[in-house]
């Protein structure tokens, strides 16, 4: 299967469905398994709605998502670049084993986002380089030797 | 896949099926039913998921919605969640407070 290296799209809720179609296809060439490949994918829609609301919405900005890919002999690397405003997923709040065991009717709705991010991908970073948001995100291949 | 969602009501029950992909782009569709079904004032809600193939947490958000909307007495059943949705619901801790099956048999 051929796949593409890179995808920009405006950064509104409108690109998610593409930006899952390239997450989707971008597991496949990496040889992910179903499970990798849906996690992985969840969790980049997660940030890129984060993008969209918090990094552009919120503050009246226009702009762009940049979507690449790097497969590597052990690893599916993928990033998401924005020029909204900075932000690092990291610093939100996670909701605790003992905060997800809450009812939901006396549930808060917030940090299930990043918490399904975080446990979705074998490594999650974020960078701010040259005024621009950089999200990564690491999946491991089982390659057979 | 393109996200659908439908609301029957029958005999005080809501049933909502959903299909397609439920991201950020479409949970206000989901809400808007989740409210519609509310204001019929259940005793169940019964959505079945069997057709869904993909829940980011904006779906799960508005689950929480339709347990605090609808109140404590109103239990919510999920029905046929395929696995990877299913494993994300479990992950977050929604398993302990819906009842998740197969199939929604009249109780």
């Amino acid at each position: 299967m051929e796949c593409d290296n890179r995808l920009n799209v405006a950064a509104n809720l409108d690109s998610l469905g593409a930006i899952g179609q390239f997450i989707k296809d971008a597991a496949e060439c990496a040889g992910l398994d179903k499970r990798a490949a849906y996690n992985l994918r969840l969790a980049v829609d997660e940030i890129a709605t984060n993008i969209v609301m918090h990094g552009y919405e919120e503050a009246s900005l226009n702009g762009n998502i940049e979507v690449s890919k790097e497969i590597r002999e052990d690893a599916l690397i993928i990033t998401l670049e924005d020029s909204g405003v900075a932000f690092d997923p990291r610093t939100m709040n996670m909701p605790t084993e003992e905060d997800l065991s809450v009812p939901l009717e006396d549930r808060a709705i917030g940090g299930l986002g990043i918490y399904l991010t975080v446990n979705g991908v074998d490594r999650f970073d974020y960078e701010r380089v040259n005024n621009h948001n950089r999200n990564i995100f690491e999946v491991k291949r089982n390659t057979i030797n | 896949m393109a996200f659908t969602s439908d609301l029957k009501v029958e005999d005080s029950v809501a049933f909502i099926t959903l299909t397609g992909e439920l991201d950020a782009s479409v949970a206000g569709q989901f809400k808007s039913i989740v409210e519609q079904a509310a204001s019929a004032g259940p005793s169940k809600l019964v959505v079945y998921m069997d057709k869904l193939e993909f829940m980011a947490s904006a779906g799960l958000r508005v689950l929480i919605f339709a347990k605090q909307k609808m109140g404590v007495g109103v239990s919510i059943y999920l029905i046929g969640c395929q696995e990877l949705v299913k494993g994300t619901l479990e992950m977050s801790g929604f398993h302990q407070s819906v009842y998740m099956q197969d199939n929604y048999a009249e109780a």
